[in-house]
């Protein structure tokens, strides 16, 4: 498979307030930022500061309130509602913190799905699936569905999912959330491998400093906004 | 808890399933009665009617009497290609069996000579030949306008009359004009005839077969005292042979010429009549059609409303997807497909059970209703053409929920 590129991601003065009126939640207050590509960014922040709005947007699965999100230099807004759900086909793998996996279908058919979409031949696509999932240590949980699965076992199926179609970002909502320190070890290996194979740019919400220093760079939110922007040496 | 959930979820979903299914198929059902009975009514009429022994009708609503007929069997005779010229004159008299119980029928007066051949080929059948009714041209008891010599007395009757009054060939049968018994005459049943399987037929609607002018007898008017027989109705039919019974042209000729005899009657030929009879069926169709499209509506809204639930309780699962990045199409594709499913059923479920209403109403229904279904005729091209409709209009159903689904806040959904 042809790696997408990964795309240069800036937010200028992005805000995205959810509700109207009274029930108006400002989740993001300002933020300014540019991800270079092949950057490995993790974002630690208190619950409800904006993480996972944050990572919305960057997958352009949300759209600013006020502000400029551009991917590769063009504003995003500029872009057709069909462009976008193709760029998050071929260039976004989204591991959800909620995880998300269709119930109706099998693990290996959830990780299948996204190469569906993309036209990837049957068998082509179930030997891939075979050997992410491998590769998340869920072999023998292929035809499994996900009521069937443990939590850490459904994380790990997301996991899988987001990689099918090699994508150039990696948004990963606590990926390691449900996970013992073995297999959040394992994981972690995995998503750091294959950014580094594609130079894919990977971001990463955490609340396990741990995960968090794996990475280069080190956003901390807080109410809305960066308050740290920290690059290793 | 979340196996739980599920389930009863995907009962909810089955039960929507199945009332969107039943709901469509009561709609499917009603138009494939309607049309399969209405269209085999009339095409067994327009059959009855290109099966008739005769090629033009007269009629007239005016009282006719026998002088009259037989003059005029005399002046349509006359005119070039007609062969036979036969009277009926249809009146209601009281029937009186040996036990003396009396009945209501409709006596049918003709000249048994000019009759027997317009019978057609189902009919002739059913009629004892030559018919016993002694005096093949009406001449025994009629001529030149007086009556003169004995009338037979001799008369047909149908069989299931002869069965429900116990009445037998060779019995005695007294008519008379009122319900007074004393003064009905004596006639001799000489033989019965058959009824075609018909619900509006000729021969169905009468029980009494009897040369016309035997009619007379009944009131004594024949006998210089009484009044003349007034006719309920008056049908004077009509055979032509040649080339003039085959082509159309010629015998729109013969039906000018009869026309212009009697230009105060209503001339017509069966052709005529059976294309008025397939325009009228048509008339028919469409009207099914059009009050039957009021029930598909009403299916088509179930159904629309049971997509838009659906789509609403799959909000996530449809997010999910969005996210994913699988194009809209691809969504909209699975609502539409849905749609169809659900469509296929229904008009699945209603032709079938559309056709086995009509079985069930063919065997135990009551006796009209029975007959119209025993003639149903499920016309292929129809019923596909209906389901055909059905499943195009279901994806007219299902955009309101494909709309829906496209418009669906993904920020939203996938909280
Ligand atoms: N669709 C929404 N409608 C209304 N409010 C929302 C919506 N999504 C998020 N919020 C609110 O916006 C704020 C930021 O939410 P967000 O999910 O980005 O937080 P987070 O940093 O990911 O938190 P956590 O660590 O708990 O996942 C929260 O106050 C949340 O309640
Ligand atoms: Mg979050």
């Amino acid at each position: 498979m042809r790696p997408a590129a990964p795309a240069t991601i800036a937010l200028e003065g992005v805000t995205r307030t959810y509700g109207h009126g009274a029930d108006e939640v400002p989740a993001l207050r300002g933020v300014d930022l540019t991800i270079a590509p092949g950057e490995f960014v993790s974002v630690e922040g208190p619950s409800g500061c904006g993480k996972t709005t944050l990572l919305n947007l960057l997958g352009l699965l949300d759209a600013p309130t006020t502000g400029v999100l551009r991917w590769g230099g063009r504003p995003v807004g500029d872009r057709s509602d069909r462009e976008r759900t193709r760029l998050r086909l071929e260039g976004v793998g989204f591991i959800f913190q909620r995880f998300y996996l269709l119930p109706t279908l099998t693990a290996r058919e959830n990780v299948e799905l996204p190469m569906r979409a993309l036209g990837v031949g049957r068998a082509e696509r179930a030997r891939r699936a075979s050997g992410l999932l491998g590769e998340v240590g869920l072999t023998r949980r292929e035809r499994a569905y996900p009521h069937q699965l443990s939590g850490g076992e459904e994380q790990r199926v997301a996991v899988a999912r987001a990689l099918a179609n090699a994508p150039g970002l990696l948004l990963a909502d606590e990926p390691t959330g449900e996970l013992d320190s073995g297999n959040t070890q394992a994981i972690l290996d995995l998503l750091v491998r294959v950014r580094a194979a594609r130079s894919a740019t990977l971001v990463l919400v955490t609340h396990n400093p741990e995960v968090a220093a794996r990475a280069r760079r080190h956003l901390g939110m807080l109410d809305g906004k960066i308050v740290r922007d920290a690059r290793d040496a | 808890m979340r196996g739980f959930g599920t389930s009863g979820r995907l009962r909810h979903t089955r039960l929507q399933a199945v009332l969107a299914v039943a709901a469509m198929g009561a709609a499917v059902a009603l138009p494939v009665v309607l049309v399969s009975v209405g269209g085999g009514v009339y095409d067994h009429e327009i059959a009855s009617i290109q099966n008739a022994g005769y090629q033009i009708a007269v009629s007239s609503a005016g009282s006719h009497s026998i002088t009259g007929a037989h003059a005029d069997v005399a002046r349509f005779g006359a005119v070039a290609g007609v062969t036979y010229v036969s009277p009926v004159l249809s009146i209601a008299v009281t029937a009186f069996n040996t036990t003396g119980a009396a009945t209501a029928v409709l006596a049918e007066g003709v000249i048994p000579g000019e009759f027997e051949p317009t019978l057609g080929s189902t009919e002739s059948g059913l009629f004892p030949s030559p018919l016993p009714l002694g005096d093949p041209t009406d001449r025994i008891h009629y001529a030149n306008g007086t009556y003169s010599g004995p009338a037979t007395y001799d008369v047909l009757v149908s069989s299931p009359f002869a069965q429900a009054y116990d009445v037998r060939t060779g019995d005695a049968l007294a008519l008379g004009l009122t319900a007074n018994a004393s003064s009905a005459v004596r006639y001799n049943v000489t033989g019965t005839f058959g009824v075609p399987p018909s619900i509006i037929g000729p021969i169905g609607a009468f029980a009494i077969v009897l040369p016309l002018s035997d009619l007379q007898v009944m009131t004594g008017y024949a006998n210089g005292t009484g009044t003349i027989v007034p006719d309920a109705v008056d049908t004077i039919q009509i055979v032509v042979t040649g080339h003039v019974a085959t082509d159309p042209s010629a015998l729109e000729s013969v039906r000018a010429q009869i026309q212009t005899l009697v230009p105060y009657y209503g001339v017509s030929s069966l052709g005529q009549e059976a294309a008025q009879l397939q325009a009228a069926d048509s008339v028919l169709t469409g009207f099914d059609l059009a009050l039957s499209s009021v029930g598909i509506a009403i299916g088509l809204l179930f159904l629309a409303l049971v997509l838009f639930r659906r789509v609403e309780s799959d909000r996530r699962a449809i997010g999910i997807r969005r996210a994913i990045g699988l194009p809209a199409r691809s969504i909209a594709a699975g609502i539409v497909g849905d749609g169809l499913v659900l469509a296929a059923g229904g008009a699945a479920v209603g032709l079938f059970g559309g056709f086995l209403l009509v079985t069930f109403l063919a065997h135990f229904a009551s006796s009209t209703v029975q007959e119209a279904a025993q003639l149903a005729v499920f016309d292929p091209r129809m019923l596909a053409e209906l389901a055909a409709a059905v499943l195009a209009l279901s994806v007219v159903a299902s955009l309101a929920a494909t709309r829906s689904a496209l418009r669906l806040d993904l920020s939203e959904a996938l909280r």
